[in-house]
């Protein structure tokens, strides 16, 4: 019956169904596609930064192509690959895990993916209409003002942030009012899994931290078209009004990118580890307090603007106690891994890298929280380590982990191993090699977004690895796709329950028929398969 | 103390020692696990769902961690902030740095203008006061510690200091656009003497401000943009009154020589393609001779 | 819809949570605008005391504050008289900042021309789109009412009034930072 099923999905994906499908496992595929297709190009993107920093005084790009490619890799991997990927995954899963039979609004839901696609295009489009956006990816002012930037690639910067954007906060209503009133039957919050928790969380986030940046972008629009001075000093306005709007938005984003990963995470360890997750309650509620804390941090990045001591202190202070949550969810995972029976099946695997990654990563932004050191090393190369680590060794390591578990679950199909092994060593060497000669170039001095650097600084070995590194997690990235590949067409049949799981999505067949579940489910537990499987040790409800 | 480097790298080495052993507690925890419980074993896992007084306890433990920390930060900031002496009784010399698009221009009481290269006397703290008529730099030198944005609109104050004599490699943090790359910086360290020497020099007009290459400075638009004491201009670009006694050119991007020089003049797009100054046609005859005359602007 | 899975869950209207959320997300847009507004308050309020005429604003602002009365009723009784009555009263208050605008616009205030006509028309610019939004949802929901199909249900009646409230309550503050502001400092 499986069998069937994988000849359905592929013919419900054929495109005239896909244009007007509205069932959210459709979305979240299209979503995951999008962001896929997106990471391959920023990644392209990326190569090609490190092709012209491989070595000093390189000519491979000119500064304008440059300054273009280094802005749109950010603004492509934050607003058009992590969150696109990990929505999509929302989308697929969420009502799957609650017992729901759809989203609360499923038009609403393949509205927010074509306007997320949409503002790609938007931005993409920018090449072709003379220049992309090239100010970075969070676009200080006053560079954005027109006296400062030529060309009209900010423009698509604002409309291809404000349509996503639009998107993404659609979706996040979307899966905060499904997660709300669709859980079924005797699943009350405190039995929910993780993944919808962080979700619940990530998307309350969304709808806190978006509308500021479309307010500001608004603002910057009136500036460039209307010849408004919000953000101009030389008009009286002020350049450091765009930090703190942008960064009041900025900071709650990287957690928006952050707390879904660690949602999957908690997914992963508990049910590779044969135990339940350690600390349920605890790992909830410091995901609740990541969330509420990532509000009050934003000006950890304007450390060097000139706020002043005391503001520094402040934000600083905010911005460490952030590490101890971070810290809870990490010692719970450990804790559910102790005197556990440790399948590494590359869920796991991925899991685990993403465990020592991003411990990486976030112990160099708690450095980085550190006023004194953050004035040594903001702006520098340490910095584009720092959110490296975090980004791709914590979001883009997760979702691979996320894709390996639940892959089954979408295609009937369960993704190769040995190819799988393959994947995640090149990605970690890989990521490994990129992106930790980071750290040490910015402690040598050398400054981010510099098109090109002269030699004799001790900079060009670690530059060297570093593009090395990149194309080890490219080269990962095609052997995931030739994994994917082979599976679709002849992977082996996983059926409804590969991983001996406990939510719900699991409860059903592989794919999921259009309805979900059968009849209703009724959960008395935080592990409803566990309690069907084991009558005789349920966990207490 | 022997730099405003150094209460930082204190500070970063105990940080580093903190993050490390924490690093090392995860990472060991994290391997041991997967290798001691790893599959297979007969029956089931031991159903753990939690303990209060470990999650207490890896709560309470990160909090005090982050308390010490959060303190001693605050030390290292008083040691380097706004008031620091960093342990020397001299009076703070204040320069005015002005960060454009894409050089750094210093400003000497006593009337001493640079461009891209500021010396210091060793051993007196130094306060630079930091403005942008244009976007938003950040002068940052890494031997002398912290880096400070520029911000248009606003006078940032960045206080350095070194003991030792010494020539310190710097440049622009943050992003300003296409030559954001080539914004680097010299600081010359060097004993209150020498540094007096130097200043003296630099505050009064070159020896020479007539003849052929003074004629063609004249004779062409480099007045319209530079200004060369005693010969006349305007200062939109660097001041070249003292440009031959520079160890770089245009931020960075060529040493100052003679060729370096022309090769400049003759072509400033080629070697910093976006820099503010354009091509400005040349006989040859006119181009040594500006050479010359600039490269003898000590 | 409300035959869903979650039979328990299904306490409130999925719909209306939805709009409570969206207005939610629509709030901290505006803080944003007026955040930037008090920022550049002092650099403004010269202009703002000359040109701003703070007593007809006023009476406009009632009309509009008065509609979210009506719209309440409109709802309550599923009225479409009161319904009308409530579009009436914000296509007043629109035609009043039109002449606050026309005048301003003729003293030669642009969104260029200073500060203070980037941030106020920015700020009741924005908010303007908002009321002309929500009137084109009164229109609508004033015709599918009628329609005898019976189209518009419980959600879309209760949802665009809350929507129009929250268009009010946003003028409540705008009226305040922008006009009263000019009365104080
Ligand atoms: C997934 C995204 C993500 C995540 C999760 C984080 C997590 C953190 N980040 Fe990061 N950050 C970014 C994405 C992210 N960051 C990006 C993209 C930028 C650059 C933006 C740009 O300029 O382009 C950035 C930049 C950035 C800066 C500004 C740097 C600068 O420009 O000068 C700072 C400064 O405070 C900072 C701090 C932190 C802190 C304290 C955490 C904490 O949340 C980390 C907490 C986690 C741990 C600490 C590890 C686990 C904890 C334990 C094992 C417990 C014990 C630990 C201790 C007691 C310390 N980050
Ligand atoms: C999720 C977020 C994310 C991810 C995944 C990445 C991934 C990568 N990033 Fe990214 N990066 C950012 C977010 C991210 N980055 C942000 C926010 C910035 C700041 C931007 C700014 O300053 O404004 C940044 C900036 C940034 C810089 C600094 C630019 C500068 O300051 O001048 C560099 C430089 O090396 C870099 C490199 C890389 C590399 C090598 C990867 C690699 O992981 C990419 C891996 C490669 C692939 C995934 C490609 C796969 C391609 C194929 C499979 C096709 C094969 C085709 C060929 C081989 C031709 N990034
Ligand atoms: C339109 C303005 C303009 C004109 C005309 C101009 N320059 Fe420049 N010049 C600049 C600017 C701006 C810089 C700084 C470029 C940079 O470093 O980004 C510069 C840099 C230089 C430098 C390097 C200074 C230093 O200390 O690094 C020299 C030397 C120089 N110009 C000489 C000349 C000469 C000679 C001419 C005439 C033949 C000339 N310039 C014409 C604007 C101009
Ligand atoms: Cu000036 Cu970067
Ligand atoms: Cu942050």
């Amino acid at each position: 019956m499986t069998a069937t099923a994988i000849v359905r999905r592929p013919g419900a994906f054929a495109t005239a169904g896909v244009l007007r499908t509205v069932d959210h496992k459709d979305i979240g595929i299209l979503y995951v596609l999008l962001g896929v297709a997106f990471l391959v190009i920023g990644g392209i993107e990326a190569l090609l930064l490190r092709i012209q920093l491989a070595t000093p005084n390189e000519r491979v790009l000119d500064p304008s192509t440059y300054d273009q490619l280094f802005t749109m890799h950010g603004v492509t991997m934050i607003f058009l690959v992590a969150i696109p990927l990990l929505i999509g995954f929302a989308n697929y899963v969420v009502p799957l895990q609650i017992g729901a039979e759809d989203v609360a609004f499923p038009r609403l839901n393949a509205l927010s993916f074509w306007l997320t696609l949409f503002g790609g295009v938007l931005l993409y489009l920018s090449f072709v209409a003379g220049g992309a956006p090239d100010a970075g990816w969070f676009a200080y002012a006053p560079l954005t003002e027109p006296a400062h930037s030529v060309g009209n690639g900010m423009d698509w910067y604002i409309f291809g942030l404000a349509v996503s954007g639009a998107g993404t906060i659609i979706g996040a209503i979307n899966l905060a009012v499904t997660i709300l009133l669709m859980r079924c039957p005797g699943m009350v919050m405190g039995r929910a899994p993780l993944f919808t928790w962080m979700i619940l969380v990530t998307s309350v986030l969304i709808i806190g931290a978006y509308p500021i940046l479309t307010s500001a972008l608004v603002m910057l629009l009136v500036d460039r078209q209307l010849g408004g001075r919000f953000f101009d000093p030389a008009g009286g306005g002020n350049a450091t009004l765009w930090q703190h709007l942008f960064w009041s938005f900025g900071h709650p984003e990287v957690y928006i990118v952050a707390l879904p990963a660690f949602g999957m995470i908690s997914e992963i360890v508990p049910v590779f580890s044969g135990k339940p997750l350690f600390g349920y309650r605890f790992v909830a509620a410091s995901g609740i307090a990541i969330g509420f804390l990532s509000f009050g941090v934003w000006a950890h990045h304007m450390f060097a603007v000139g706020l002043g001591d005391a503001e520094n202190a402040f934000f600083s202070a905010t911005s460490m106690l952030i590490a101890v949550p971070t810290g809870v969810k990490i010692f719970n995972w450990l804790a559910t891994m102790y005197r556990g029976r440790i399948r590494l099946a590359m869920p796991m695997v991925f899991a685990i890298g993403f465990i020592a990654t991003f411990v990486v990563g976030g112990l160099t932004g708690v450095s980085l929280a550190v006023v004194p050191l953050d004035l040594y090393t903001t702006d520098s190369y340490y910095v584009v380590g720092h959110l490296h680590y975090v980004l791709f060794g914590g979001t883009v390591l997760a979702v691979f982990a996320g894709l390996y578990y639940w892959f089954p679950k979408v295609t009937g199909r369960l993704l190769g191993h040995r190819l799988g092994l393959a994947h995640f060593w090149l990605t970690f060497a890989g990521l490994t090699l990129a992106f930790l000669p980071m750290h040490w170039l910015g402690i040598q001095g050398m400054p981010r977004r510099v098109w090109t650097y002269p030699p004799g600084l001790g900079w060009e070995w670690s530059n060297l690895v570093s593009t090395v590194g990149a194309f080890l997690m490219a080269a990962g990235v095609l052997i995931l796709a030739v994994n994917v590949w082979r599976s679709v067409r002849a992977g082996e049949i996983a059926g409804d329950d590969p991983w001996d799981a406990y939510t719900l999505e699991w409860a059903t067949p592989s794919p999921p028929p259009a309805y979900n579940f059968a009849a209703v489910p009724r959960v008395r537990g935080k592990r409803p398969l566990w309690d069907r499987k084991h009558p005789d040790r349920m966990d207490p409800p | 103390m022997l730099s405003s480097l150094e209460p930082i790298v204190v500070l970063s080495l105990v940080v580093g020692a903190v993050a490390a052993v924490i690093l090392a507690g995860v990472l060991i925890a994290l391997v041991v696990f997967t290798v001691r419980y790893r599959d297979p074993r007969p029956g089931l896992a031991p159903q753990i769902h939690g303990h209060r007084t470990l999650e207490l306890a890896w709560t309470i433990a990160p909090l005090a961690l982050l308390a010490i920390v959060f303190a001693l930060s605050l030390v290292t900031l008083g040691q380097i902030g706004r008031g620091a002496t960093f342990g020397s009784l001299e009076p703070p010399l204040r320069i005015s740095v002005i960060g454009h698009q894409w050089w750094f221009e210093f400003r000497y009481p006593g009337g001493a203008v640079t461009a891209n290269e500021a010396h210091i006397p060793a051993g007196v703290p130094i306060e630079l006061e930091l403005s942008s008529p244009d976007v938003i730099h950040d002068l940052w030198v890494p031997e002398l510690g912290a880096k400070s944005d520029v911000v248009p609109g606003q006078t940032n104050v960045l206080r350095l200091f070194t003991a030792r004599a010494g020539t310190f490699s710097g440049a622009c943090a943050e992003f300003c656009g296409l030559e954001h790359a080539w914004m680097r910086v010299v600081v010359v360290a060097e004993p209150r003497a020498d540094f007096d020497r130097w200043l003296t020099a630099q505050a009064a007009p070159p020896a020479v401000t007539a003849g052929p290459g003074a004629d063609v400075f004249r004779g062409n638009v480099c007045v319209a943009c530079h200004v060369i004491a005693g010969v006349g201009g305007t200062a939109v670009g660097p001041d070249l009154s003292h440009v031959g006694a520079r160890r770089t050119l245009a931020g960075g991007v060529l040493a100052n020589t003679a060729d370096a020089l022309r090769a400049w003049i003759a072509d400033p797009q080629r070697y910093k393609p976006g820099a503010l100054m354009p091509k400005v046609p040349l006989s040859d005859a006119d181009l040594a001779a500006l050479v010359a005359y600039l490269g003898s602007l000590k | 819809m409300s035959a869903r899975a979650g039979g328990i869950a299904l306490r409130r209207d999925p719909n209306l949570v939805g709009v409570a959320l969206f207005i939610a997300s629509e709030s901290v847009f505006f803080l944003g605008v007026v955040i930037a507004y008090v920022t550049f308050r002092e650099q403004g309020l010269a202009t703002a005391k000359a040109q701003l005429d703070v007593g007809r604003t006023a009476i406009f602002s009632v009309l509009l504050f008065a509609s979210s009365g009506t719209i309440g009723l409109a709802a309550a009784r599923r009225s479409r008289a009161w319904l009308a009555l409530t579009a009436l009263l914000g296509v007043a208050f629109l035609a009043g900042q039109g002449l606050e605008y026309a005048r301003l616009l003729g003293a030669g205030l642009r969104p260029g021309s200073e500060l203070f006509g980037t941030t106020f028309f920015t700020l009741t610019g924005l908010h303007a789109v908002h009321v002309l939004v929500g009137l084109v949802l009164l229109a609508t929901l004033l015709v599918t009412s009628g329609l005898r199909t019976g189209r518009a249900g419980h959600a879309a009646w209760e949802g665009i009034a809350m929507y129009w409230h929250f268009v009010d309550a946003v003028w409540v503050v705008v009226f305040s930072v922008v006009y009263l502001g000019t009365l104080i400092g």
